[in-house]
C-alpha cells in the first residue's frame, strides 16, 4: 500500500477520500459501518449559529437515478456542536474532521470562525455557501464572487493553521469565477459540488413532493455535471479541488482525478454502499503514482 | 438529549435460504443468519440493499425482523413498489447485503398484560415478540391481527389461529368482522390490559392511541418513514413529537421505530 497522503493548505490528510457533508451526521453515527480512521476524513453536517429544526417531513424522495433531499440544515447549532460533538471527536484523533459551517451574515461568519479558532479536534472548515434547502441568503452568497472572496478572507484570517474549503454550488453557469474569488480570498481548496436544484411532482395530488417545492438532487445522475464543474474549477484556480457528486464506484472516483481534483467526497452512495469509501482508498493506494500523475496534469488549461 | 450512542450494527452479506409467497401481496424472505449477527429484539429492523439488475439507483429498504432463530432471519415483505418487487425476485442461493439490527425495540414487560395490535404487515415485529423474544404468547401477551380481507392475511406458515392469535377482517371474510382496534376494545372489555403495542397503518395506530388515552394506559407504537442512512445521521426519517431538547423531531431509525406513543404528534405524522 503506497502513500496517497495529500496536502490541502496547512493540513496533511492521510488520503484523498472523504465523506460529504450531511451524509454521516457528526461522524460518530457511521462508526458501526465505516472505519473512519481509514479515510482522509469526514465532513460534518453543516453547523449554523443557532440550532435548526429543519424542514417538515417528508425529507427525501428516491428517483430512478438519484434522490431529492429537503432536510433543511437540521443541526444542533454551534454551542452544542462545540460543547458536545467536538469533545467526542477529540477522543478520536485518528479521524480527520472537516466541520461544515453556514452563516447568514459576514458577522456570523466572523463569530463562527473565532469560536473555532482556538479549538482542537478538527482539521478545518468547509464553508457551505451553497445549500439549496434554506431560504434566501446562503445560496446567494455562493453566487456572488465579491462576497465569496470576502467571506473566505475573514474566515481564513482567523484560522490560519486550519484548512479552509469553500463548497460551491453547481447551480450557476460560471463556477470558475466563484472558485477564483475563493482562491483570491485565501481559501485552501474548492469543494465542488453541492446538490443541484430539482423538483418532482406527485401525480395523485398534483403537488410537488416536498412542502418547500424545490429540493437538492444528488446521486449517480449528477456525476457528469459534477465532473464538468470540477474541470472548470481546475482551469480557473491553482489551489486543490475536492470533487463531489454522484460517486458510486471506484471508477467514478478516478474520473474526478482526471478532471483535476486532488481529493474526493462520497455522498449519497454511502447510504447504499457504506464500504465504498474504504474500497476507493484501497484502490488508490494500490497505485499511488496514478493519482499523483493524473491529478491536475490532465486538467490544466494547456491540456 | 445526552450523548449520541451509535447503533450496535454491522454490515452483513447473507445467502437467501428461501423466498416464498404467503398470500396475494406478501412474501416471506428467509436469510441465512450470519454467525456474528447480534441477537435482535422485537421491533428492530434491518436495512436491506436492493439487488439491481441494471443501473437504477436504490436507497436501502428497512424491514422489521419477523423472526430470528439460530440459523435464519425472516422478513415478511409486502409488494409496494420497485424495491420490494426486486426483493421478491431474489432466489435461493442469491446473496443480499444488509445492516442491522437497528433501532429501539418494544420494551420487555414480563409482568404486564399486553395487548398487541397489528395491521397488515405490521404483524411482523409483534409476532417476533410473542413467539420468540422476549414475550410468550398466552402468558400475558395477546396478539390481535387485522387485514382488509381474507386474502390479505398472511398466515399459513404460522397457522396463527391455532396459537391463539385473534383475527379480524374489515369485510368479515375471516374472524371478527370489523377493524382490529374494535376487536381490541372488545377483548379488553373482557379482560383488562396494562399496555398496548401497535404496528400497522398510521390511521390504525392513531386509533389505538385514542383507545390508550381512553383506558389511560401506555401505548408503544412502531412507526415507518423513508430512510437514507438508518443510523441517525442524515435526519431524513424524522417525525414530529411533543418533546423538546432543541428540536421537536426524532428519528424513526434511531430514536424509534418503537416510540412511547404519547409523545408523538399524531396529527402531523408524515405518510411514507
Ligand atoms: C422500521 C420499518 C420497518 C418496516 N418493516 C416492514 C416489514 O416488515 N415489511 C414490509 O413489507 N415493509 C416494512 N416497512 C416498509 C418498507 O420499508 C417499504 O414498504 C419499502 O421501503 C417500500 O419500497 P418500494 O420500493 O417497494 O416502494 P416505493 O413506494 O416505490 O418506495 C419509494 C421510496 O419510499 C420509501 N418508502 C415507501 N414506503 C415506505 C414505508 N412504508 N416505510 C418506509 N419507507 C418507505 C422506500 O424505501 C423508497 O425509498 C418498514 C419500514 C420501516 C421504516
Ligand atoms: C441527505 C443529504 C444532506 C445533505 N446535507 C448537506 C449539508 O448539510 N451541507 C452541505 O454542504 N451539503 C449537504 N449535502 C450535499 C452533499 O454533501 C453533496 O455535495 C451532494 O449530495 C452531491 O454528492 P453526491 O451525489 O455524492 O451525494 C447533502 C446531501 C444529502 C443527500
Ligand atoms: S434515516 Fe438517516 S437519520 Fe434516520
Amino acid at each position: 500500500m503506497g502513500d496517497i497522503s495529500i496536502q490541502i493548505g496547512p493540513v496533511r490528510f492521510k488520503n484523498p477520500v472523504f465523506i460529504a457533508s450531511g451524509i454521516c451526521g457528526y461522524a460518530e453515527e457511521y462508526s458501526p459501518l465505516v472505519n473512519l480512521s481509514r479515510l482522509g476524513g469526514v465532513v460534518t453536517k453543516t453547523i449554523t449559529m443557532l440550532p435548526r429544526a429543519g424542514n417538515l417531513p417528508p425529507r427525501i424522495h428516491e428517483m430512478p437515478h438519484g434522490m431529492l433531499n429537503s432536510i433543511g440544515l437540521e443541526n444542533v447549532g454551534l454551542d452544542r456542536y462545540v460543547n458536545e460533538k467536538l469533545p467526542q471527536l477529540n477522543q478520536r484523533p485518528d479521524v480527520g474532521v472537516m466541520v461544515s459551517v453556514a452563516a447568514e451574515t459576514e458577522d456570523e461568519f466572523i463569530k463562527l470562525a473565532e469560536r473555532f479558532a482556538p479549538m482542537d479536534g478538527y482539521a478545518g472548515l468547509e464553508l457551505n455557501l451553497s445549500c439549496p434547502n434554506v431560504k434566501g441568503e446562503a445560496l446567494d452568497q455562493g453566487r456572488n464572487p465579491q462576497l465569496v472572496e470576502k467571506i473566505s478572507r475573514i474566515v481564513k484570517e482567523r484560522i490560519p493553521k486550519k484548512s479552509l474549503w469553500i463548497k460551491v454550488t453547481p447551480n450557476i453557469t460560471d463556477v470558475g469565477t466563484v472558485a477564483r474569488a475563493a482562491e483570491q480570498g485565501g481559501a485552501d481548496a474548492i469543494a465542488a459540488v453541492n446538490t443541484l436544484v430539482g423538483i418532482d411532482f406527485d401525480l395523485e395530488t398534483g403537488k410537488p413532493v416536498f412542502a418547500r417545492g424545490s429540493a437538492g438532487y444528488s446521486g449517480p445522475a449528477i456525476l457528469p455535471i459534477a465532473l464538468q464543474k470540477v474541470w472548470e474549477c481546475a482551469k480557473a484556480v491553482s489551489i486543490p479541488i475536492v470533487g463531489i457528486g454522484g460517486i458510486a464506484t471506484i471508477d467514478d472516483a478516478r474520473k474526478f482525478f482526471l478532471a483535476g481534483a486532488t481529493a474526493i467526497q462520497v455522498g449519497t452512495s454511502l447510504y447504499n454502499d457504506p464500504g465504498l469509501p474504504e474500497r476507493i482508498v484501497d484502490a488508490l493506494a494500490e497505485n499511488p503514482e496514478w493519482m499523483r500523475a493524473r491529478a491536475r496534469a490532465s486538467a490544466s488549461p494547456a491540456a | 438529549m445526552g450523548e449520541f450512542v451509535p447503533a450496535r450494527a454491522h454490515e452483513y452479506h447473507a445467502r437467501v435460504l428461501s423466498n416464498v409467497r404467503l398470500s396475494r401481496r406478501y412474501f416471506l424472505l428467509r436469510l441465512e443468519r450470519p454467525r456474528d449477527f447480534i441477537d435482535p429484539a422485537a421491533g428492530q429492523f434491518v436495512h436491506v440493499a436492493v439487488p439491481t439488475p441494471d443501473d437504477r439507483f436504490f436507497l436501502r429498504r428497512p424491514f422489521s425482523i419477523h423472526d430470528c432463530t439460530r440459523d435464519a432471519i425472516e422478513l415478511v415483505i409486502v409488494e409496494v413498489g420497485p424495491g420490494s418487487q426486486a426483493l421478491r425476485r431474489a432466489r435461493e442461493g442469491d446473496t443480499l447485503h444488509f445492516y442491522g439490527p437497528l433501532g429501539h425495540a418494544y420494551p420487555v414487560l414480563p409482568e404486564k398484560r399486553i395487548v398487541a395490535i397489528g395491521g397488515g404487515v405490521g404483524l411482523a415485529p409483534l409476532y417476533f415478540y410473542g413467539f420468540r423474544a422476549p414475550g410468550k404468547l398466552g402468558e400475558g401477551y395477546r396478539l390481535l391481527y387485522g387485514a382488509r380481507t381474507r386474502e390479505d392475511l398472511f398466515l399459513e406458515h404460522v397457522a396463527l389461529e391455532r396459537t391463539g392469535v385473534s383475527l379480524a377482517t374489515d369485510d368479515g371474510s375471516y374472524g371478527f368482522k370489523g377493524n382490529v382496534v374494535q376487536l381490541a376494545a372488545a377483548v379488553i372489555e373482557e379482560e383488562p390490559a396494562d399496555v398496548l403495542f401497535s404496528c400497522g397503518p398510521t390511521v390504525m395506530m392513531k386509533a389505538v392511541q385514542k383507545l390508550a388515552d381512553r383506558l389511560a394506559i401506555p401505548h408503544y407504537a412502531s412507526l415507518e418513514n423513508r430512510m437514507g442512512c438508518a443510523l441517525g445521521a442524515c435526519r431524513a426519517c424524522v417525525v414530529p413529537t411533543k418533546l423538546d431538547g432543541g428540536s421537536p423531531y426524532r428519528t424513526v431509525c434511531h430514536d424509534g421505530p418503537v416510540f412511547d406513543a404519547s409523545v408523538l404528534q399524531w396529527d402531523e405524522l408524515p405518510v411514507p
